[in-house]
């Protein structure tokens, strides 16, 4: 250990940092359970008006003589929130399927191009959402195609596939390829070898891999704005929609379960890590 | 009778990075019986797994042909050949049991569960794990590891079993336990082995045949005996066993023995046959072919390390020269410092052509 | 032949990937880089005609009639940039003593903080954004608290403002350079450390001469990787920055959903593309030539 002096500094810059990363999620929970509707910065009073209110059970309603927005308002959040599951649902499948197929490619077998699909999968990754988005949307609107659920799923699976490709690949590295080599020796078809021994061997990775692409997403802002019709919003375009239209208390409380989801898929991610392997 | 295994021309070439081609299989023929355990013995780089691998199917010749009974064995992928491998890292899955592990060329060629457990129960039998059916790789010892590994591989009954450095990981007891076991499974079993190392004592222990390779070529192939006693060349000499070497030239002849003298003056006896004065040839003679005498070539000893049985001396001869290596018997008069005389029987020395 | 009946499976295990990728992302970029020298049509479409009048405008030339020259888009340009070199430094100097701090942590609390740390990242952008929204406004928590403890007598304009966007975007980039920072200072070998000191050094030399050094590749990747998405950012402008906080994605976004100028969003676009293509290949070539021949 370093010298005291500076150890302490040390220490205290990070829990400064820690602060300052968890300030936001303080706030937002904090806030969620004030009673005040107009001024969210004075405490009024602990209430969970605005989460029964999310589900339709409270009468409040934060625009007084505006009932029929309100219940409106609630309604799109939860289709919202159905829209984002859905896509996820579908992204997970199909990016994972792709993203394993082509980290099993890439580490088993020996071809001139493999150079270039390594560098070339990085791409997706490594390019602004924007640019993304925008390109999906004139491609999608060039070739006459609608804007719709099957859209977002695209624009999501693009890099994600890559996300899922990098999390399998390294778990890939660390298996023996002679137990695939030992399968096969027994009279193990490719197939009866992928199902037997290399994908039970590879589940952990493949698991971790598909949980970040659902969470990835399901958050997901930028490429679905820009590639999702009027008809469907996720959860994400909903809450900044409500932003840009103004701050509303029920946000807080939306937010504020968001914030325990997360916890809970992290709590799930880690333990999912931590399970020893063989 | 057609041997199990014919291999002819077996070529196999790489890239180097400096844009070279490196032959890790330089037209290799062997032939292997039905019943044999061959080893392929050498130095790292020999082509001695290349040529394992080229078997198993898992390397494809860029030349050459390997038939099994009679049959080419180029079209089949490797798990289409009736050939099995015991790895050196012993690839068991981990994430199946024992009795799964062992059962698998059977659940994947489709034998229904009642019958493959009976085969697993027998085959785990064979290789004394009986009862660790239901434990993981991961909850085992290394020797029990090899043996699982080894029962996998047997119970499909092929027609070949090869082992690449299956004993490397073990340690020395272990290892030499484990010898005597694979070659008293081999002759229960009646398969042909075919065994990788570049351990010589282990090869010279277990085999029926030993094929010495070196860069991708056979220098010899014999039984341990003629390996032993009758090396082709320098290489197979000191690879094998420890040996001293003299280029001698012969001086005259005497009866039915030749006598040469190394550059230093050191004589030796060689048999005549086929001998000439004035010729230069290589004498090879293993340490145990050197005895402490009465009289012989005048030595000093340099060095003696006690070894229980044996005494291993390292001694110096008067004339000058390399040092000798002699094993005498404990109780042998042959200290560090002790004046010795060494004597060999000429009929022991065996000679290779060339100085 | 067993090598025909790998190339059939190795086929099919790449089939996907390519045709998804290069129908899915390089044909839209390319159609990007088509319609940057398109022209406009009337009505928000676009024209097949070769129209380079979009990049002048940005760049400088025009001839009056087609287009004008408009420095505003160069400026913004620049903005984005700083911005975006900023958080790298900000992250930078926020990440790397915390890292230290962690990598000398005892095993058991080590896994604590790494958690501790990556957890909040996992919620919603969009929420977390907002949450500093609620914090940075005249009404917000900090002006609220600031105000009541005496240590200002007026709120603070803090937010859209150049500040809130840049702290926005350091507080999105942290864990994307916290962990390749994490991964190089934690592979630091304590030996090379202590023998610096036992030969003499100080710690400032030695941090000077033997740490910061061999954590460079980290550096360097957490540069780059927090660099890319800060520059083309359009979220974190347009929650917290407003109009002196305009940065080019939100150009970008302008161009496409209000003005409906496709070629001139699409020009943008490949400027943003040009930056991050030529940050990654000046960060390969550096990669390489610090690791491959000696």
């Amino acid at each position: 250990m370093r010298n005291p002096a500076g150890w302490a500094a040390l220490t205290g810059f990070s829990l400064a940092f820690f602060a300052f990363i968890y300030a936001p999620l303080f706030v937002i929970v904090g806030y969620s359970f004030n009673a005040n509707p107009v001024n969210m910065m004075i405490w009024e009073g602990f209430t969970l008006d605005w989460y029964t209110g999310l589900f339709g059970l409270s009468d409040r309603a934060t625009d007084v003589g505006n009932r029929a927005a309100y219940v409106e308002s609630t309604d799109q959040m939860i289709a919202a929130l159905k829209t984002s599951l859905t896509v996820a649902l579908f992204t997970t499948t199909i990016s994972t399927v792709i993203g394993t197929a082509t980290a099993i490619a890439l580490a088993r077998y020996r071809f001139r191009a493999r150079g270039v699909y390594n560098g070339f999968l990085m791409l997706p990754m490594m390019m602004p959402d924007i640019v993304l988005g925008i390109g999906l949307l004139i491609f999608f609107v060039t070739l006459g195609m609608n804007l719709s659920l099957l859209t977002i799923i695209i624009g999501h699976c693009t890099f994600l596939t890559s996300y899922v490709f990098i999390i399998v690949q390294a778990r890939i590295a660390g298996i023996d390829p002679a137990l695939e080599e030992a399968s096969a020796d027994l009279g193990a078809s490719e197939w009866t070898t992928l199902r037997k021994v290399l994908l039970p061997q590879l589940a952990p990775g493949i698991l971790g891999g598909a949980l970040l692409a659902f969470v990835i997403s399901m958050d997901d802002l930028v490429i679905t704005y820009f590639v999702s019709g009027t008809g469907d919003t996720t959860l994400p375009v909903f809450i900044f929609g409500m932003i840009r239209r103004g701050v509303k208390p029920e946000i807080n409380a939306i937010a504020t379960l968001l914030i325990l989801a997360s916890v809970v898929i992290a709590a799930l991610g880690l333990w999912l890590r931590s399970r020893k392997t063989d | 009778m057609a041997p199990l295994l014919e291999i002819r021309g077996a070529r196999r070439e790489f890239a180097t990075p400096e844009g070279g081609r490196l032959a890790a299989l330089d037209g290799v023929d062997l032939d292997v019986g039905a019943n044999e355990f061959v080893t392929l013995l050498g130095p790292s780089g020999c082509g001695k797994t290349t040529l394992l691998r080229a078997i198993s199917g898992f390397e494809t010749l860029d030349g050459g042909t390997i038939r099994l009974d009679g049959a080419d064995l180029a079209a089949l992928p490797p798990f289409r050949r009736p050939v099995n491998t015991v790895f050196q890292s012993y690839a068991l899955f981990g994430h199946m049991t024992v009795a799964r592990n062992v059962g698998y060329a059977l659940e994947v060629a489709g034998v229904p569960k009642p019958a493959r457990e009976a085969q697993v129960t027998e085959a785990l039998a064979k290789v004394g794990l009986s009862g660790m059916g239901a434990r993981k790789p991961a909850q085992l010892s290394g020797g029990q590891r090899q043996r699982v590994a080894l029962a996998r591989a047997i119970i499909a009954r092929p027609r070949l079993l090869l082992l690449d450095e299956p004993l490397s990981a073990l340690d020395r007891n272990l290892r030499q336990q484990m010898q005597i076991e694979l070659k008293t499974l081999q002759n229960t079993l009646g398969i042909a082995f075919v065994f990788v190392t570049h351990d010589q004592e282990e090869a010279l222990t277990m085999s029926d045949r030993i094929v010495v390779m070196r860069a991708g070529r056979i220098e010899q192939i014999g039984t341990p005996r003629d390996i032993y006693r009758h090396p082709r060349n320098r290489f197979v000499a000191e690879f094998i066993g420890e040996t001293n070497l003299f280029p001698v030239t012969v001086d005259r002849m005497s009866g039915d023995l030749a006598l040469a003298k190394t550059a230093e003056g050191l004589e030796l006896s060689l048999p005549s046959a086929g001998r000439m004065p004035g010729e230069r040839v290589t004498a090879i003679l293993r340490p145990a072919d050197f005895a402490i005498a009465a009289a012989g070539i005048p030595a000093t000893v340099t060095r003696a390390v006690y070894l229980g049985s044996d005494l291993h001396l390292f001694v110096q001869p008067s004339v000058g020269g390399p040092e000798i290596r002699v094993t005498a018997r404990d109780g042998d008069a042959a200290e560090t410092g002790a004046r010795v005389h060494l004597a060999h029987d000429p009929a022991r020395v065996h000679v290779l052509e060339g100085g | 032949m067993a090598l025909r009946r790998q190339s059939v499976i190795l086929g099919l295990l790449l089939a996907p990937v390519t045709l998804f990728l290069g129908v899915f992302f390089l044909l839209p970029l390319l159609i990007i880089a088509v319609f940057s020298v398109l022209s406009p049509g009337l009505y928000g479409g676009v024209e097949w005609t070769f129209y380079h009048w979009n990049y002048g405008r940005i760049f400088g030339w025009a001839d009056g009639i087609m287009e004008i020259y408009e420095p505003i888009y160069l400026q913004i340009l620049v903005r984005s940039l700083s911005f975006a070199a900023l958080t790298v430094l900000l992250t930078l100097a926020l990440c790397y003593p915390v890292a230290f701090w962690v990598s000398r942590l005892p095993d058991r609390w080590r896994l604590v903080f790494l958690f501790l740390i990556t957890l909040p990242f996992f919620s919603s952008l969009i929420v977390r954004l907002y949450a500093w929204l609620l914090i940075l406004k005249p009404t917000g928590l900090l002006n609220t608290s600031l105000l009541a403890l005496g240590v200002i007598s007026e709120p603070l304009e803090l937010l859209y403002t150049p500040t809130a966007v840049v702290l926005g975007m350091v507080y999105v980039m942290v864990p994307f350079m916290f962990l390749p920072l994490y991964a190089a200072v934690d592979n630091l070998d304590r030996a090379q450390v202590e023998a610096s000191l036992d030969l003499g050094a100080t710690r400032a030399q030695t941090f000077a001469k033997v740490i910061l050094p061999q954590t460079l590749p980290g550096i360097m990747g957490g540069a780059v990787i927090v660099f890319i998405p800060s520059v083309g950012n359009f979220v974190v402008p347009d929650v917290l920055g407003g109009a002196k906080g305009l940065m080019i994605g939100n150009l970008v976004e302008q161009q496409f959903l209000s003005a409906r100028n496709w070629p001139f969003g699409s020009a943008l676009s490949m400027i943003i593309m040009a930056v991050v293509l030529t940050v990654l290949l000046v960060s390969v070539t550096r990669a390489r030539k610090a690791g491959g021949h000696a």
